[in-house]
This record gives C-alpha cells, sequence and structure tokens, in this order.
C-alpha cells in the first residue's frame, strides 16, 4: 500500500505550482493580488465552493459521483429561510443551520439509501433528486428571491477581522462563516485519518467487492456518505445566503460543475479510491483566484469564459495524465512482480 | 430506418402547416366586437401567478375593473412555465374570453395558441414580448433606448457629472441589458463630456447573479482606484455592488444604479449608499394592456400619441418601422422616500 503511494506521482505540486505562478501573474499586472484586503477577498470567496467541494471529494473517492449538492442546498436553505421568515423568529442563528443541516441530511439520505442499498447508479440517482429537489423547491414552495430573517442578516454582517489596504484605503472584512469551512476541514481530516469509516470510503472507491470481503459494510457506507454530504450541503446553504443577505433560489445552481472540475483539478481521481484533502483545496483554490481576478489581470469580459475554458481542460487534463502515467507504471510493477 | 423517415416527414409537414399560422397578419379594426360592453370578458395571463411582481400587476386589474366596470380578471400558471401558460390560454380560449392580454414567459412558444385565439376572434395583446406575431399589439413600458438615458441620467446625477464609469451587465447575451447600457453610454458621450467610459474594463458581466456582482464590484474597485460609477442594468448589480461599496469603505466616493426592485434595495436606499434605482410598476402595465384591449374591442384607431391611461402610458408611440409595438415612458425613479410603498 505504502509502496504504490509513495510511486504514485501525485498532482498537487502541479496544482500549487499553478497557483503560484497565476498569483505572480496577477500580482504583476495589478499590484492588488498580495494585499491584505484581496487576499481577505478571495478567502471570502473560496468559503462556499470549498464547503461543497469537502463533500464532492468525498463522493468521488468513493467511487461514486454526487450533482445533486447544489439542489439539496438551494432546498434547505430555502425551506429554512421561509419558515424562519414566516415565524418571525429572532434568536440565534445556530437554528438556522441546524434546521438546514438536517434537511440536507434528510435529503442527503435519500441519495445514500438509493445507492447504498438499492445499488443504483450515483450518477443517476443525484441528476434524478438533483432535479427532484429543484422540482420541489420552484413547484411546491413557488420559490423566489427572498429576504432573510434577521437572525441570517446580522450572522451576515459578522466580521472576524478587517483588512486595510493601506495604499487605497480600501477595506475589507472576512466573514465569519470562514469558520465553518475550518471546522469542516478539521472535521473531515479526522474522518478519514483516524476513522475505519473514513478508510471505508477509500476502501469502497479502490475496489468495492474487496472492501465487502474485508468487511466493510458498504451499503451503510454509502447511506453515512451521501447524508454526511447532504449536512455539509445544508449547512453551506445558509452560510452562502447570509453572506449576501439574499436568498436566491437560483444562487448556486450551476456550480457543481465548477466543484467537480475543482475537485478533479486537485488530484482527486475520478474512478474512486484517491484524493486527498489538500488537492481539493489546492483545486478549489485555483479556480476560485480564477474566477475572481481576471479583471485584476485585465482580461475583458468577453474573454474571460475561454480563459477559465482553457485552464480547466489543461489543469484537469494535467492531474489526469499524472494519475493514467502512476497507474500505468503500478500495472507494469505488478506484472513484473 | 424508414420509421426515422417518416418521422421526418412529419416534422417537416408540421413545419409547413405552421408557417401560415406565423405569418398571417390580422387587421386590429376587424376585431371590433358587436357584444354589448357588459358582456365583455377580458382575461390577462401573467408569467406567473404567485410571482410578487405579478400580484402587484393583478392590483392594476383589479384597479381597472372597478374604474371600468368591465369584467377583466388575471389568470396565470402556478410558476413561469412556457407550456403551463399555453395551457391556461387554451382554457381561456375554451371559456369564450372576448381578449387575452399576456405577458409570454416565450413568445414563440405561445405563437401556435396565440393563433389559434387570433383565427377565434379573440384580440391579443402582449407585454414584454416584442418578437411575438401572433398578437395585434404589444406594448412596452419603455423604449430600451428610453431607459438607457434615464439610468444615465441617475448615475451621472449621483457623480457630479464627472469620473470614470463602467457599464455591468446579467449576461453579455442579454439584448434588453446592451441595449440599455449601449444607449446609456451613448447619451453620456452626448450630455456629460466630464465623464468617462473605462476603456479597459467597458462592459462587466455578473451572471445574473448577486454574489457574482459584489466580486465583480470588489475586483473594479481595487484594481481601477479612479472608478467611480457603475451603470448597472440587472436588478440584481445595485445590491451586489452596493455591498461591495459598503465593505470597501466607499460610500459616498462611488456610485451604482441599475433597473431595481424596492425589497432589495431597500437597506442601500436607506443607508444613503444607493441614492436611485428604476422601476417600472407592473400594476401600470397591467391597467395599460386592458386598456388596449378595451381600445380594440371598441374598435378604436390605436395611432401615435394614444393614452393607455397608465402612469407613464399615457401618449404611446410605435416603435421604428412597427405598426404594432407600442413604446410608453413609463419607468419610476425608487428612492429612500418611496421605497416602502411597494410591498414588494
Amino acid at each position: 500500500m505504502i509502496s504504490i503511494r509513495s510511486m504514485t506521482r501525485r498532482s498537487e505540486p502541479y496544482v500549487f505550482a499553478a497557483i503560484v505562478a497565476l498569483s505572480l501573474l496577477i500580482q504583476a499586472r495589478s499590484g492588488q493580488f498580495f494585499t491584505g484586503n484581496n487576499l481577505v477577498d478571495l478567502a471570502r470567496a473560496l468559503i462556499v465552493p470549498a464547503l461543497f467541494s469537502i463533500g464532492c471529494m468525498l463522493v468521488i473517492v468513493s467511487g461514486g459521483i454526487d450533482v445533486s449538492f447544489t439542489a439539496i442546498a438551494s432546498l434547505a436553505m430555502y425551506v429554512t429561510d421561509k419558515t424562519l421568515l414566516a415565524s418571525g423568529y429572532s434568536g440565534s442563528v445556530l437554528l438556522a443551520y441546524a434546521m438546514s443541516g438536517a434537511l440536507g441530511l434528510l435529503m442527503g439520505a435519500l441519495n445514500g439509501g438509493l445507492i447504498g442499498f438499492l445499488k443504483l447508479p450515483t450518477l443517476v440517482v443525484t441528476l434524478g433528486t438533483g432535479s427532484l429537489f429543484t422540482g420541489v423547491m420552484y413547484g411546491v414552495f413557488a420559490a423566489s428571491a427572498s429576504d432573510v430573517p434577521p437572525a441570517i442578516a446580522a450572522h451576515g454582517k459578522q466580521t472576524l477581522f478587517t483588512a486595510v489596504n493601506l495604499e487605497s484605503g480600501l477595506t475589507s472584512n472576512m466573514p465569519s462563516q470562514v469558520l465553518i469551512l475550518v471546522g469542516a476541514l478539521v472535521l473531515v481530516f479526522l474522518l478519514i485519518r483516524y476513522t475505519m469509516l473514513g478508510r471505508g470510503i477509500y476502501a469502497i472507491g479502490g475496489d468495492e467487492a474487496a472492501a465487502e470481503r474485508a468487511g466493510f459494510s458498504v451499503a451503510w457506507i454509502k447511506l453515512f456518505l451521501y447524508s454526511f454530504v447532504g449536512l455539509l450541503a445544508g449547512i453551506t446553504g445558509v452560510a452562502r445566503i447570509s453572506m449576501i443577505s439574499y436568498a436566491d433560489p437560483s444562487t448556486m445552481l450551476g456550480m457543481e460543475l465548477t466543484v467537480i472540475a475543482a475537485v478533479v483539478l486537485g488530484g482527486t481521481r475520478v474512478t474512486g479510491g484517491l484524493g486527498t484533502l489538500t488537492g481539493t483545496i489546492f483545486g478549489v483554490t485555483l479556480m476560485t483566484i480564477l474566477a475572481n481576478s481576471l479583471i485584476l489581470i485585465g482580461i475583458p469580459t468577453y474573454w474571460s469564459r475561454v480563459f477559465t475554458g482553457a485552464v480547466i481542460i489543461v489543469g484537469t487534463g494535467v492531474s489526469a495524465r499524472q494519475i493514467g502515467s502512476a497507474r500505468r507504471r503500478v500495472r507494469t510493477l505488478q506484472k513484473e512482480a | 430506418m424508414k420509421r426515422s423517415f417518416v418521422s421526418v416527414l412529419a416534422v417537416a409537414l408540421v413545419f409547413v402547416l405552421a408557417v401560415p399560422l406565423f405569418g398571417q397578419s390580422y387587421d386590429p379594426m376587424k376585431f371590433k366586437s358587436s357584444k354589448p360592453q357588459a358582456a365583455w370578458k377580458i382575461a390577462l395571463v401573467p408569467k406567473d401567478a404567485t410571482n410578487a411582481w405579478f400580484v402587484r400587476m393583478e392590483s392594476g386589474v383589479k384597479r381597472y375593473a372597478k374604474d371600468t366596470g368591465i369584467n377583466v380578471f388575471q389568470k396565470g400558471p402556478p410558476k413561469t412555465d412556457a407550456a403551463m401558460q399555453a395551457q391556461v390560454i387554451e382554457d381561456l380560449i375554451a371559456q369564450g374570453v372576448d381578449a387575452i392580454c399576456v405577458v409570454p414567459v416565450d413568445p414563440s412558444a405561445l405563437e401556435p395558441v396565440l393563433g389559434k385565439a387570433l383565427s377565434k376572434g379573440i384580440v391579443v395583446i402582449d407585454h414584454e414580448g416584442a418578437s411575438q406575431q401572433n398578437c395585434l399589439y404589444d406594448i412596452e413600458a419603455f423604449s430600451n433606448e428610453g431607459l438607457g438615458q434615464a439610468l444615465m441620467q441617475v448615475l451621472a446625477k449621483s457623480m457630479g457629472e464627472k469620473g470614470t464609469y463602467t457599464t455591468m451587465v446579467g449576461n453579455v447575451t442579454n439584448a434588453s441589458h446592451n441595449e440599455w447600457a449601449d444607449a446609456g453610454v451613448a447619451y453620456q458621450k452626448a450630455k456629460y463630456p466630464n465623464m468617462t467610459l473605462l476603456a479597459a474594463e467597458p462592459r462587466v458581466e455578473i451572471m445574473d447573479n448577486l454574489d457574482t456582482a459584489y466580486q465583480r464590484a470588489k475586483e473594479l474597485f481595487k484594481k481601477y482606484p479612479d472608478l467611480k460609477g457603475i451603470f448597472g442594468t440587472s436588478s440584481l448589480s445595485t445590491p451586489g455592488t452596493a455591498r461591495a461599496i459598503e465593505e470597501l469603505g466607499l460610500k459616498g466616493k462611488a456610485f451604482v444604479t441599475s433597473v431595481g426592485l424596492p425589497n432589495e434595495n431597500k437597506p442601500y436606499l436607506k443607508s444613503g449608499t444607493v441614492q436611485a434605482v428604476m422601476l417600472w410598476d407592473s400594476a401600470e402595465a397591467g391597467y395599460a394592456m386592458l386598456a388596449t384591449a378595451v381600445a380594440v374591442l371598441k374598435g378604436e384607431k390605436i395611432a401615435n400619441g394614444i393614452n393607455l391611461k397608465g402612469k407613464g402610458w399615457e401618449s404611446m408611440t410605435f416603435a421604428p418601422e412597427s405598426t404594432k409595438v407600442l413604446l410608453g415612458k413609463s419607468w419610476i425613479s425608487i428612492t429612500k422616500d418611496n421605497v416602502d410603498s411597494f410591498g414588494f
């Protein structure tokens, strides 16, 4: 196991190099990259995609794919938002997180049940449930953009600190939601490093039959996994609307593709079994910097999509090649042995 | 193979048969009603029955009923869906209404059903559907040029008629947003010589997302320290940009305006970061649509200068080279003083 791993050429160093190169380019073009307030702005922009990417990485590592997490986040936050608005709730925002998280968990459990116990293909299930959740939001709840309750609005104004750019005098606030991201990273790190459950997720993605024979209860692990991803998505939904004080049901829909691209860019193997938190955060950081610096670089709007598309193709292509060549080498070595 | 040929043939046939439906033009004068006014039934079909914008429109419909005593009512699909809207219109045709006023979700998807209505002698009036073939008239609250100029006046006033600005659209492919922005820029060049358009980044897109508007505004103000104004179009540009302005500490130094909804902009209007956003009032639009339908049923000639009675709809003009599309001047500016009076 360890010998195979050490032979695997990892993609983190490449992604990290790309981040550094891009940062230097932005710095050279705008003189604004390495300023306190710009870094705070990027950290803020990173929160939501990074939270999504953690769950997304776990699913891909398990050999699955989830395209429903943005729909889960949207429906969970929307129902929470509307319920709290209607009830005139004015207490702590923790209730909003708990409620949205619980709704997300239930929706994730539906995914997990269908995938784990009925053994349906993950893409088909999550495409279906994603469409279902979006449909319920627009159909049953007749969702349209809405205000947020006072608890969420106040939470959106909480800042950890304010970064001042001494030269321009511009200020940027670090939102408190960044703590959720830190918490989720620590939790998932502990999960995959120290628990049998976490190891099980990797084992399933490596070889499901082997994992089953080794004594992992595959169905239950999948139920846990998708429920956990749903929980994270529900929490992310509230984080998102609190940061802009505006509950727009469509604000997160469509992000799933960028998030999946970021996770793959970060070196997670699409066929499962391989992926790291560090790589994922690198991948999502690169995508976030890219998405939020095109004006700083000075790329006109009309060219920004071309530029973003090219980076995704090159980035994921390089990652995929690294992993592909590593696997070929493993195979040759296995044959020789 | 054989079956696929048949299906291709069938599809082709549908298109051939549909052509006359799309191409036919109707003489509005022939739609004069022979029934007494008290027997008229006029329906207004919004995009979506539950949306606050169209709930407000219904208040205009009710006011029209009260003012005139004519049987008018609003009936829309439960959500914004072209197929469901077509079904609502089918039902209204079956009920034998005399006129249908519609705010189409997708004009082309409604052509067949509206063609059917016209062929049965039902008056069809559109709003925000300038491309609709099967309607007698389409009434628009304003010309894209007129709104662009009005937005530029607001921005210029906020900026003290000097400094650098740029434009922000929902999507670079959004036709009306780009027309507003083009008209605004042309107006600035003619009227405000001390203002300049940011040459390096003259048009920014926000993917119709408030968070993106916020991020783009932050980038713009960081990269271009001289930038003083953002000419927004999409209703999400002002709340997103205003939030960025407040966080960056640029309140009073940078300005933004766009089309905007009262509730979304209320905090920024009240705090003074935003001076005004522009809007047209859906209640007045509903009122004007019904007035158009009634004018046709009465056999009145619709000509330049016709008064459709809604506020800003008093003196309509035909769009250039059109005998169908009527333009009004129905925009209102929403400020801290009137922002509470809309209910949405």
